[in-house]
């Protein structure tokens, strides 16, 4: 993180009424505290929640995507927790790129879990419209991968 | 020390043991199912991931989602709560294959003292009490009505394959004896495909009082006392105290000895309870071990001051117990109520929805332990229960009094809760006089409507 990222944080922390804001990844760790006149209550019922653009976090769980507006868009989704990666090797070809066709059972990726390499099939005949998480990404259960139109 | 920690759990216990991480400086993951997006343990967390659909049994219990998890994550250790995979030695297995600590004893443990029977012979072994019965199960008629003439009437007729309170019959005389034996076999082979039944003394007026053992991996064992457990409904506890007033301090000794004789003889390590029935003469007999943190901790932490679940991730660490027994003191009287979102009126069936408004009471002797906010979903998929209400007092009139002024503070709106139900409980004479036993709720006829 760059001083103008910081800066740009320190700005956009000063519109909200966050007190303290804590980000940690494995490169860098940034902790910011804004001074306030009087004291402010401590957040009770509702947890404070760091703002989810301020800057991408390699572990936070996306929110979930709205399911295509689309009718004939088709969103995959993951089946498992794991790590998801686009080819059935390290040097091989991907198993899809944005614009193939695939067919019903067609394998799209693999999702790793435990040293277990787990095929993920497409349940849609369509065409790859959209790839949503990168090579070697950790995903959750229900976290979307693919958006799909259908053919 | 470890550096995170996942919970594999959800609700209050799961804030819980957040809260202990926090105190610690242990970074926390929470696992969670699509119904939990919003809750409370979630949003509380440093990290969190979705882990299955609604059903328990594809998401709290998806072991390879939950074990992926943890190694996605680079935890330390896994804390089970209580409930799902605390007690399942096989997932204990599968963290220690992969290197990650299982925050409770160890697989051999949890397997000796869950199969129930193998657990009554290894303790009796250690010099435990255990009810008189039968060594097993008995097929044939004759000999089970001698076994009941030597344990003495009346005796318990209990399916091998029951559990839970289901397939038990009570015979009072040898008279009724042998109709009820072979009704017994034919209700347990409708009801869990299996005939084989065995005889037990029959407790009347029992109490069910447990003891809280603490064991670091080192050997050494304490017990923190007793927990009166006697108010149930169809075996669920609701309200649980700490001391019972049935117990006396030599009492206390007897059975925290026993209770740490039955953890010796698996080799127990962290935190554990050993549940007894106590009669009215003061006999106790070994029921079962909960190889587990409990619902009702709090009451135990009140009255000792000693933070159970910090404890157990201390043990965990390799920490050695800081207190010997001579340490442990017992300090005023604490009781617990389970706060459940049900319907008094509809027999007390689940009320899931919306809870649009919950304020928490407060003040000195009284603690929530809720896994709840305002503008919350209780979804309708898991346990009802969503809080817990513990009062502390210097004696059981103070705490009492304490209860019914804080269960008045409490407001709960979206959802039915027992709230009124425990108000009731207050109210009630034998409760007010100490005098309970496990079928407390029949006999008081305290479950009808108000």
């Amino acid at each position: 993180m760059n001083l103008e990222q910081i800066k740009q944080l320190i700005d956009m922390l000063s519109d909200t009424d966050v007190v303290e804001f804590e980000l940690e990844t494995p490169e860098f760790k940034v902790k910011i505290k804004q001074g306030v006149p009087q004291a402010v209550p401590p957040a009770q019922a509702a947890p404070v929640l760091a703002p989810a653009q301020a800057a991408p976090a390699p572990n936070a769980a996306p929110a979930p995507a709205q399911a295509p507006q689309a009718d004939n868009l088709v969103q995959v989704t993951a089946p498992m927790v794991g790590t998801f990666y686009r080819a059935p090797a390290p040097d091989a070809e991907p198993y899809v790129k944005v614009g193939d066709i695939v067919e019903v059972g067609q394998p799209l990726c693999i999702i790793e879990a435990m040293k277990l390499m787990n095929e993920i099939e497409s349940e849609t005949r369509g065409r790859i419209k959209e790839i949503l998480v990168e090579n070697a990404q950790p995903v959750e259960y229900g976290q979307p991968l693919f958006i799909i139109e259908k053919l | 020390m470890f550096e995170k920690i996942l919970i594999a759990n959800r609700g209050e216990i799961a804030v819980r043991i957040i809260r202990a991480c926090r105190e610690l400086g242990i970074g926390t993951v929470a696992v969670y199912s699509e119904a939990d997006r919003e809750s409370l343990h979630v949003l509380l967390a440093d990290e969190a991931y979705c882990v299955g659909p609604a059903p328990s049994a594809q998401s709290y219990l998806n072991i390879p989602n939950i074990m992926s998890t943890a190694l996605l994550a680079g935890v330390d250790a896994i804390h089970p709560g209580y409930g799902y995979l605390s007690e399942q030695a096989h997932f204990a297995e599968i963290c220690a294959s992969h290197g990650i600590k299982f925050i409770g004893p160890s697989p051999e443990s949890i397997a000796r003292m869950g199969d129930k029977a193998a657990a009554k012979q290894t303790v009796r072994a250690a010099g435990v009490p255990v009810i008189p019965g039968s060594d097993g199960p008995v097929s044939d008629e004759r000999e089970a009505l001698a076994i009941a003439e030597e344990i003495g009437f009346p005796v318990l007729i209990k399916a091998a394959a029951g559990g839970g309170g289901m397939g038990m019959r009570v015979v009072y005389d040898r008279q009724q004896f042998a109709s009820a034996f072979q009704i017994a076999r034919s209700e347990a082979q409708a009801a869990f495909g299996n005939p084989n039944v065995y005889i037990e003394k029959a407790i009347e007026r029992a109490r069910h009082v447990e003891i809280q053992v603490l064991a670091d991996e080192y050997g050494n064992i304490i017990h923190l006392g007793e927990r009166e457990c006697s108010i149930q409904r169809r075996h669920q506890k609701l309200v649980e105290e700490s001391p019972s007033p049935a117990v006396t301090p030599e009492l206390r000794q007897a059975m925290g000895e026993a209770a740490i004789r039955a953890a010796q003889a698996v080799g127990y390590a962290n935190a554990g309870t050993v549940e007894f029935l106590l009669d009215p003469d003061g006999n106790f007999y070994f029921l079962e071990m909960n190889t587990r943190i409990q619902v009702e901790h709090p009451v135990t932490e009140m009255v000792t001051g000693v933070d159970l679940v910090k404890q157990q991730i201390l043990i965990a660490a390799g920490e050695k117990l800081p207190w010997k027994q001579e340490d442990i003191e017992w300090r005023g009287h604490a009781i617990e109520f389970r706060i459940n979102a049900e319907d008094p009126d509809r027999n007390f069936m689940p009320s899931p929805g919306r809870i649009t408004l919950i304020h928490a009471p407060g003040g000195p002797g009284v603690r929530f332990d809720s896994g709840v906010y305002s503008g919350m979903m209780i979804p309708p998929y898991y346990d009802s229960m969503f809080a817990k209400l513990i009062v502390h007092g210097r004696d059981r009139e103070e705490a009492i009094a304490r209860a019914r002024a804080a269960l008045h503070d409490l407001v709960v709106e979206g959802v039915h809760t027992n709230i009124e139900f425990h108000l009731r409980v207050l109210d009630d004479e034998a409760f007010r006089r100490g005098q309970l036993s496990t079928d407390f709720i029949e006999r008081r006829k305290l479950l009808s409507a108000s």
